[in-house]
């Protein structure tokens, strides 16, 4: 019989990352958590949850919700049981990622210049032109090392059998770093004893080695370089991501109105005149960067920062027109990229992607909708979402007429039934569906850092893990040994 | 630094200071009130309060419980307290990379008090409590930005922010003893040095020769009270001079001139001077000039389209080149 805490828990017909497939031994390297947290009474369990909400609280670890009159910030609820990946588990999903980040940014410099994954019809060069985050603006400008996505946060998922998918790539402006930052730091102060002869992997020179990925790009090599991050403001949901970044990097953090484009290069405008700006860790879609080339109503961005970047004055992270790597119809050829410029095998698979651009996929998706997740193309946090199995009848059929006018603009998944994990659940444990966000850095080398940020969908039986969508999050532990 | 982040750090602590003299203002007047058994006669003072303020226009009075309660929470007055501690903290969000975490931790644990029911509840039911708690959130920001914060040019617009703010609020605790329509009672005088926590540093000096004249002569011209109008400008006139780098007596944009001017007021003249004057008068010039000081400061360091303008000439200059 299990003990206390664990008396009741059931893993169904799920993955649990916990106890596997199997009900009641954990696996190994979950043996010593187990143990620890059967210890607990549901009085300590509650002392311990209350502490780690209200550290969140008190340091303003919030994000912001968007459609909130107020700008309401809320703290991203935070689960007290760790998320623990193996060491040789881990091992292969970092070659994974590194094979996927290579091959993404191969396929934005060849997309960008020549075209040869296209003419040589790899991949169909409609998708690729009718992506609405294709830059035409890019096309024949060499980017600094030819890197494009310099920070990329490929979400990843386990279905019933544990094997491990890539659901989607972030290759735009991927957030949640700092709350993988910080509930390691809440994790270690709250639950100290948990970490003991653990031999967890440290994540804290996260911030260390993005100043270096950036400061790598900078244009000028004579100093040191000066880099800024680049925010849309406090009302953005991950503002407070950017200051904590910008804090422990020890560079700036600038909005639109800091910043000035004189003559092809940007300054920022400081107490004692204008600073030459080299590198720009931008957390601003395209869109909104610069009014004279997008978004000519967008009042975050600078008049004339595209000018500078063009002509290779300034640098910034991401680059520009990332946004057609990460389109979820383009998602679906990555697997075929690592294949065309790599040689390789993908290590970490795909989920089966059905894109409603084509026509035999289009009717499968229309036939099945019940059964399956559709997405919009180019959203994301988990907006736009169908999920198939909790909708209505009405909400398929309206659902059915918007992918009949933009075909292009939906793909649909296989519900896959995501992998379980203890969480704690007001005063018992119970499974709930947990993916994982690992953060890839490409600079002078390609960097992971250990585990990523779990998402959690607090929800019973919710398949959804956005922040902006009820879940929450966990420290995620890869072992040493 | 960035000119926005200055601004910010200046913003974030004049409201920190205005939200605690603000309570103490009403906390003091509140005390004094208690004896007064006459809703006519408090009615009169709160309105009168309420004006000194310019606050009148915001006033709503279907809405408002009290006069206090206008004070501390109204939404549409954009000094009430409540509304100095969403500014204060609104402008750190935007520098929190500037701030020591205790100092942020302090202002987010005030803000979600005053965002909660708890504060109205606190007023309510032990308002001495809650006053402390307002006051002493800002003494220890205050004490957190000396021991927690670089000592660099963003804390000198912080210094510039928490001083400009004191001398205004201690001008207008002792303009409030000329808006009387009679001559300032006992009472009056010690409630104008409670207000600017003054009463035991005014014994030890005047040894309790409470008169207007010694009580406006120590906040006007006391040269070690941290709220005494010539400690606060002389505070400002160096933080001027350390941010430029210019000595003092010289001075090399408005603001420094402006600021050098106004110490040079307070300190060549004297209480008998100020009193033939008229003591109103006098305060209402050295407020105007503390607002230009001000208004100057942000020409200068933060939006200056000239120096934009010439800088713009110099880029396309060294283009030429």
């Amino acid at each position: 019989m299990n003990p206390a805490p664990f008396e009741k828990y059931k893993t169904e017909d799920f993955f649990d990352e916990m106890f596997g497939n199997s009900s009641g031994e954990p696996l190994l390297h979950y043996q010593k958590i187990f143990d620890r947290i059967s210890r607990l009474t549901p009085v300590e369990i509650a002392e311990k949850r209350s502490h780690a909400d209200s550290s969140f609280l008190e340091h303003g670890i919030t994000f912001t919700v968007y459609g909130d009159e107020e700008g309401t910030e809320k703290i991203f609820p935070f689960d007290l049981i760790p998320r623990i990946i193996p060491r040789a588990e881990w091992e292969i999903v970092e070659q994974g990622l590194t094979q996927r980040i290579l091959a993404l940014n191969l396929f934005l410099n060849d997309i960008y210049h020549d075209g040869k994954i296209l003419s040589d019809g790899v991949i169909p060069k409609e998708i690729v032109y009718s992506s609405p985050n294709y830059r035409r603006e890019m096309v024949g400008i060499d980017v600094p090392k030819d890197i494009y996505v310099h920070v990329c946060g490929s979400d990843l998922i386990r279905d019933e059998t544990g094997a491990y998918y890539v659901l989607e790539d972030n290759a735009r402006c991927p957030s949640g770093v700092s709350y993988l930052l910080e509930n390691r730091q809440i994790m270690k102060r709250t639950f100290p004893q948990t970490f003991q002869g653990m031999s967890v992997r440290s994540v804290e020179l996260y911030p260390e080695i993005l100043l270096s990925t950036l400061e790598y790009l900078s244009p000028r090599r004579s100093q040191k370089p000066v880099c800024v991050v680049l925010t849309p403001g406090i009302y953005n949901s991950a503002y407070f991501e950017h200051t904590f970044l910008a804090r422990q990097m020890g560079i700036e953090i600038v909005e639109g109105r800091d910043l000035i484009a004189i003559d092809g290069y940007v300054y920022m405008r400081t107490t004692h005149g204008l600073v030459q700006v080299d590198v720009i860790y931008r957390r601003l879609d395209d869109d909104f960067l610069d009014p004279l080339f997008f978004n000519k109503d967008s009042t975050l961005g600078v008049a004339g920062l595209m000018d500078a970047y063009l002509k290779g004055n300034v640098a910034l992270a991401n680059g520009i027109g990332t946004g057609v790597a990460d389109d979820k119809v383009t998602y679906a050829y990555v697997p075929e990229m690592i294949r065309y410029y790599l040689g390789q095998d993908p290590i970490l698979p795909n989920v089966p992607t059905y894109l409603c651009w084509r026509e035999s996929d289009r009717d499968h998706v229309l036939e099945n909708l019940e059964n399956l997740v559709v997405k919009p193309a180019n959203e994301s946090g988990g907006y736009g979402l169908l999920v198939g199995t909790d909708s209505t009848k009405k909400e398929r059929e309206e659902y059915k007429e918007r992918i009949k006018s933009n075909p292009r603009d939906f793909i649909a998944q296989p519900i896959v039934s995501l992998s379980r994990h203890p969480t704690i659940f007001e005063d018992s444990i119970e499974g709930r569906h947990v993916d994982l966000r690992p953060f890839i850095l490409y600079g002078k080398d390609i960097d992971i850092v250990p585990g990523g940020l779990t998402r959690v969908a607090l929800r019973k039986d919710s398949l959804v893990v956005n922040s902006s969508q009820g879940g929450g999050s966990k420290d995620t532990w890869v072992l040493e040994n | 630094m960035l000119s926005r982040v200055a601004d910010n750090l200046y913003w974030m602590n004049r409201y920190v200071e205005r939200a605690e003299s603000l309570a103490r203002v009403v906390e003091v007047n509140q005390d004094n009130l208690l004896e007064l058994d006459d809703n006519i006669e408090l009615d009169r003072f709160w309105l009168s309060s309420i004006h000194a303020f310019h606050a009148h226009e915001y006033i709503d009075h279907e809405k408002e419980s009290s006069a206090e309660c206008f004070f501390l929470f109204s939404d549409s007055w954009p000094s009430s307290i409540r509304n100095c501690i969403f500014s204060a903290r609104e402008n750190a969000r935007m520098v929190r990379d500037q701030l020591s975490e205790e100092i942020w931790v302090e202002l987010n644990s005030i803000y979600h008090f005053f965002r909660s029911k708890d504060a109205e509840v606190s007023f309510d039911q032990t308002p001495q409590q809650f006053f402390q708690k307002v006051i002493r959130f800002s003494l220890v920001f205050q004490g957190l930005s000396d021991a927690t914060v670089n000592h660099d040019e963003g804390w000198l617009f912080m210094s510039l922010g928490k001083y400009l703010e004191r001398a205004d609020q201690t001008s207008r605790a002792l303009d409030a003893l000329t808006l009387k329509e009679k001559k300032p009672s006992r009472k009056d005088l010690i409630a104008a040095l409670r207000i600017c926590s003054a009463l035991s540093a005014f014994r030890r000096q005047y040894r309790g020769e409470l008169s207007l004249r010694n009580v406006a002569e120590f906040l006007l011209f006391s040269q070690d009270f941290p709220r005494s109008m010539r400690f606060a400008i002389r505070r400002i006139d160096s933080n001027l001079h350390e941010l430029s780098g210019v000595p003092s007596g010289n001075f090399s944009n408005e603001a420094e001139r402006l600021a050098g001017s106004a110490l040079a007021a307070v300190n060549f003249t004297n209480i008998d001077a100020v009193l033939a004057r008229g003591l109103h008068l006098s305060l209402d010039e050295l407020q105007l000039s503390l607002m230009d000081v001000g208004q100057k400061i942000f020409e200068t360091y933060v939006m200056s389209p000239l120096e934009l303008q010439n800088v713009n000439d110099d880029q396309s200059m060294q283009a030429q080149q």
